[in-house]
């Protein structure tokens, strides 16, 4: 009950999809991870409001919720694209031209590292070696990966993209 | 026992200790930076490394390390030395260097340790931190470069305050301390993660760049706000208060300090200290020297005694040498018009426990609460009240298990514990759901009956207090009360918690009963262990009620004393420690009592609105500027040391207690409080047999740690309906505030500036009511305005107005009642 902290404007979101996540794990011994992949799983994401309610009715710390949360690379706090551009930037692929191929999606999408379009059809993400450095430079869009790629190549796997739905 | 060696000291411990505490037991240093004593054992920081004989070939952590017997342990060495540089160069790898301005140098750990190993150079090179700094708060700054992630904030916060702001996110390289979703801090602001930091990593705001810690002298007392009775320690430069410092040393409380007593003492200091007498002539009040002040009141007292005579209303935070000293004087005076704040509240609690218990205190001590199996708090979350005693019980509950049962209104932190039971129910039905879990307990056979009195009238007169019953009309579960009742009855060791004060006057006689009697029925009262809780809301309310400030046989308390000044029966009021206008339920009735009156006489520290209708105002001195006693809540009697003069002329209570004496013919002269307190020891029993030398840095608790019951009777009382309406406010404290006295506190202001009335979300959404909206509050034929927070804690229906604050009148609609039907409107 302090007026202490700046004020955050919560999102409206309706919480039906979580509080039956909750529900099915409630009596579980260790909850919260599970809850926390469902509601992931439900939302896309772990909105803000699904916090405080898991929180609230597992009878954890937001504040716990959020150590987990940061500590797992699986959980996304932000709504995330339908297709998920990642860029490697290993050290294969760096050498042969990884900023680039990032620049160029930057470029084309306005979105670096961890950020989403404002339709929410992309996101992109630059990651470490995903393990196909013969084709370098590569890229993964959701499952397909794509390698050797250029600039021109990056204009057509985006061009197809945003063709679909 | 067990019986090691180390370096070559031998030493017997108990068997729990680890190596750390064995060691510094036998007065050998080991260097910690994660391990603090009331936390549990963690081993993160890796400084505390010494080498065990039986375990060679490795270093052992000795803080979490357990002793065994004829363990040969060696804690300097070479080789420990040699990691124990590694280890802080590692800690300087990131960390900033910005010791010139910490305000942690001189007690910073870090700096210390690099100091005592001579790290001057670092083998490893790495980026330092840039992490902004949080100074969202106004009380507490973060700055997590200087952060050596012991995690002792964290656990603390957890452990202890039940808070859990924090944890540690992200990983590797970038782990780091934050709150959720990193953002800027807001919680309760207890300061138990600054005391905790052992670097310069979370800093209280208040006491930035005040002083150098070695410049301050220190001063143990006790905190002046609520019946906890925390000692703290001034840190007092040019005499004035600079920091309030935790102190593991002296007191029940750990070191652990709420926000009212870490970041609360600014009034001390405040601009609008009285520091000189005030006269009323021609209508205003105007300075005046102190025997023309005296001469003023000598005259109207005696002029009122000659004609409807006179009453003394004194608030419960003078000492209790003070204390002794009104009493002596309303007997000069000729007057047994006398009562302690909150009047019929007091006074109708040791009334009630007098006729069961025969005893008017709590039965039990603080420390014993944390080994209790059950624990029933009734009416108010202690986290608002007595916010370190709730600490006492998170740990019950958190490390020993205890089952906890609240009884109350609204959910608080309480509520949240692990398996807490809230037992909500509708504003003021409490004695309704405390009388149906004793009729469980005689009707299940579960009661303890040997050498109760009234058991078959209490067992006849239950019998509408069936569960079923009580549930349809209270809203709690037949579940629930069944539930407590038998865990109650189960335990070995049981604390039956009840605060009391200003805010919660109504039915307080029926209520300390109904606590009485389910304390008796579960044999808690009496037994080893165990105990009745009795939590008076200011610094020295059980003083008041052992030092019988309350009105002589016959005589009239603070409700008939106003009553008679309505009503023109009570010709003068000397009003001592508190402000009646605004606390006392009821403002129209004190206005007209005040009005009443031909003289009234307001002794305080600041000019209050009672004070502001004086016809004589004496200014006083705040608890930091005395020496004495007071007497917490668990009956234990503490030494209040003077830290810094008085500002002005403003004089002690106690010296003006003598100076009013004097002039009524009665001269003492005592050299000191010291003096006082044997007189004290001599006049009041409980207190017989206590010598003021003899009160150390833990107090002494009158009667033992548990008392003594006089008698064991079970007293029938009927539990209220709870008011009809589409809204009920209750009023009560605001974690943030105590009394009237800490809305001149900065420390408290700059988190709560003033009054509001909380919604719980759902009928905020209902009323289209957001935060800060202004909401109309009509009851009562008064009509107030109020801003509106909305939280989490509320069951519709339900709103809540803290009454701390002079300015939102709270008692033009608060008369007394446990909750009142309102009107809302925007
Ligand atoms: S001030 Fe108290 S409640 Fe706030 S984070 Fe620190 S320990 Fe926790
Ligand atoms: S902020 Fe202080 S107490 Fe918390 S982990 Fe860092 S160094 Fe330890
Ligand atoms: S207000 Fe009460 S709980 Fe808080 S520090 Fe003072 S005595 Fe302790
Ligand atoms: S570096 Fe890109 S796939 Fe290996
Ligand atoms: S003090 Fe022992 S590991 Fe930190």
């Amino acid at each position: 009950m302090s007026n202490a902290a700046e004020t955050v404007q919560e999102e409206e979101i309706d919480l039906a999809a979580a509080n039956e996540v909750i529900d099915k794990y409630m009596d579980m011994h260790g909850a919260l991870m599970p809850v926390l992949q469902d509601v992931q799983e439900a939302y896309g994401y772990i909105p803000e409001p699904c916090v405080h309610l898991i929180a609230e009715r597992l009878n954890v710390y937001t504040s716990q919720i959020y150590g987990v949360l940061t500590f797992y690379a699986q959980f996304h706090l932000e709504p995330r694209g339908r297709y998920i551009v990642r860029v490697c930037m290993g050290t294969a692929c760096h050498v042969k031209g990884a900023g680039r191929i990032a620049d160029t999606l930057k470029e084309r999408l306005g979105i670096g590292h961890a950020e989403t379009t404002e339709d929410l059809k992309f996101t992109a993400e630059y990651v470490a070696c995903i393990g196909a450095c013969g084709m370098a430079p590569v890229i993964m869009v959701n499952d397909g990966t794509y390698g050797s790629m250029t600039v021109q190549k990056m204009d057509e796997v985006i061009a197809k993209y945003k063709a679909m739905d | 026992m067990v019986n090691l060696t180390i370096d070559g000291k031998q030493i017997t411990v108990k068997k729990s200790a680890t190596i750390y505490e064995a060691a510094k037991e036998a007065g050998i240093d080991i260097p910690v930076l994660c391990y603090a004593k009331k936390l549990l054992p963690y081993g993160a920081c890796r400084i505390c490394l010494v080498e065990v004989e039986q375990m060679k070939g490795r270093l052992i952590p000795s803080c979490t390390t357990p002793v065994t017997e004829g363990m040969v342990v060696k804690t300097t060495s070479p080789d420990i030395t040699k990691v124990r540089k590694t280890v802080l160069e590692f800690l300087l790898v990131n960390h900033v260097v910005e010791c010139p301005v910490c305000d942690k140098a001189g007690e910073c750990d870090l700096q210390d340790l690099t100091f005592q190993y001579e790290v001057v150079k670092n083998r490893f090179e790495g980026e330092k931190f840039n992490l902004p700094t949080d100074e969202v708060n106004p009380l507490i700054e973060r700055n997590m470069n200087r952060c050596v992630l012991c995690g002792k904030c964290v656990r603390v916060c957890d452990e202890i305050v039940g808070y859990g702001s924090y944890s540690f996110i992200n990983r590797g390289f970038e782990t780091k301390i934050a709150t959720a979703f990193d953002r800027g801090l807001n919680c309760e602001f207890c300061g138990q993660c600054v005391s905790m930091c052992p670097v310069g990593a979370i800093l209280p705001r208040p006491f930035k760049f005040k002083a150098r810690p070695w410049q301050l002298s220190e001063v143990d007392t006790v905190c002046g706000y609520c019946g906890n009775g925390c000692t703290v320690t001034l840190g007092v430069l040019n005499d004035k208060v600079e920091t309030i410092r935790f102190n593991d040393k002296t007191g029940v409380n750990d070191g652990n300090l709420c926000i009212r007593g870490r970041f609360g003492y600014g009034y001390i200091h405040h601009d609008d200290r009285l520091r000189k007498p005030l006269i009323r002539k021609d209508g205003q009040l105007v300075e005046a020297e102190w025997n023309e002040a005296i001469e003023a009141v000598v005259k109207g007292f005696n002029k009122a005694g000659n004609e409807k005579g006179l009453g003394i209303l004194s608030g419960a935070r003078m000492t209790n040498e003070e204390l002794f000293l009104l009493k002596n004087l309303a007997k000069t005076l000729g007057t047994g018009n006398l009562d302690h704040s909150g009047g019929e509240c007091y006074k109708g609690l040791t009334e009630g426990l007098m006729e069961t218990l025969g005893v008017k205190a709590s039965t039990g001590t603080f420390p014993q609460v944390e080994s209790c199996d059950a624990i029933l708090a009734i009416r108010s979350d202690f986290y608002e009240t007595h916010p370190v005693f709730g600490m006492v019980v998170n740990q019950a509950v958190k490390r020993h298990d205890a089952q906890l049962f609240i009884v109350s209104d609204k959910k608080g932190k309480f509520s949240k514990l692990p398996h807490a039971k809230t037992l909500l129910g509708k504003p003021g039905t409490e004695i309704q759901i405390l009388n149906s879990m004793a009729q469980v307990l005689l009707s299940e056979g579960l009661a303890v009956t040997d050498g109760v009195e009234g058991v078959e009238e209490l067992k006849a007169a239950l019998a509408k207090y069936a569960p079923a019953d009580v549930a349809e009309r209270t809203g709690v579960s037949v579940d629930a009360i069944k539930a407590a009742a038998r865990a109650l009855a189960g335990a070995k060791k049981s604390a039956i918690l009840l605060a009391y004060g200003l805010p919660y006057a109504a039915h307080s006689k029926e209520l300390a009963i109904a606590a009485a009697n389910l304390s008796i029925l579960t044999g808690n009262a009496g037994r080893e262990g165990s105990g009745l809780y009795l939590c008076g809301e200011k610094s020295n309310s059980q003083g008041a009620i052992d030092l019988a400030i309350l009105p002589e046989a016959g005589a009239m308390g603070a409700k008939d004393m106003l009553e008679a000044a309505r009503n023109g029966n009570l010709s003068a009021l000397y009003v001592v420690g508190e402000d009646l206008l605004t606390s006392y339920p009821d403002r129209d009735k004190v206005e007209a009592a005040l009005k009443g009156l031909s003289f009234l006489v307001v002794q305080d520290i600041f000019l209050s609105p009672t004070a502001q209708q004086a016809d004589v105002v004496l200014p006083a001195s705040s608890f930091a500027e005395k020496d004495g006693t007071f007497t917490n809540a668990e009956r234990r009697i503490q030494r209040v040391r003077k830290g810094v003069s008085s500002p002005g002329d403003a004089k002690t209570d106690f010296e003006i207690f003598e100076l009013l004496s004097a002039r009524f013919g009665r001269n003492i002269s005592y050299t000191a409080p010291a003096a006082v307190f044997a007189d004290i020891a001599a006049n009041v029993a409980e207190y017989a047999g206590i010598q003021l030398d003899a009160v150390g840095p833990q107090g002494v608790v009158w009667g033992g740690d548990d008392l003594a019951l006089k008698k064991k009777r079970v007293v029938a009382v009927d539990g209220p309906e709870a008011p009809q309406g589409d809204f009920l406010l209750v009023t009560g404290s605001s974690l943030y505030h105590s009394g009237t006295m800490s809305t001149r506190a900065k420390g408290s202001l700059s988190v709560v500036a003033e009054p509001y009335i909380e919604f719980g979300q759902e009928d905020a959404k209902k009323l289209q009511v957001t935060d800060g909206d202004v909401v109309t509050v009509k009851a009562e034929g008064g009509q107030i305005k109020l801003k509106a927070k909305v939280d989490r804690r509320l069951p519709q229906g339900v709103v809540f107005a803290p009454y701390h604050f002079a300015s939102a009148e709270i008692n033009r609609i608060y008369k007394g009642a446990s909750a009142v039907a309102v009107e809302l409107s925007k």
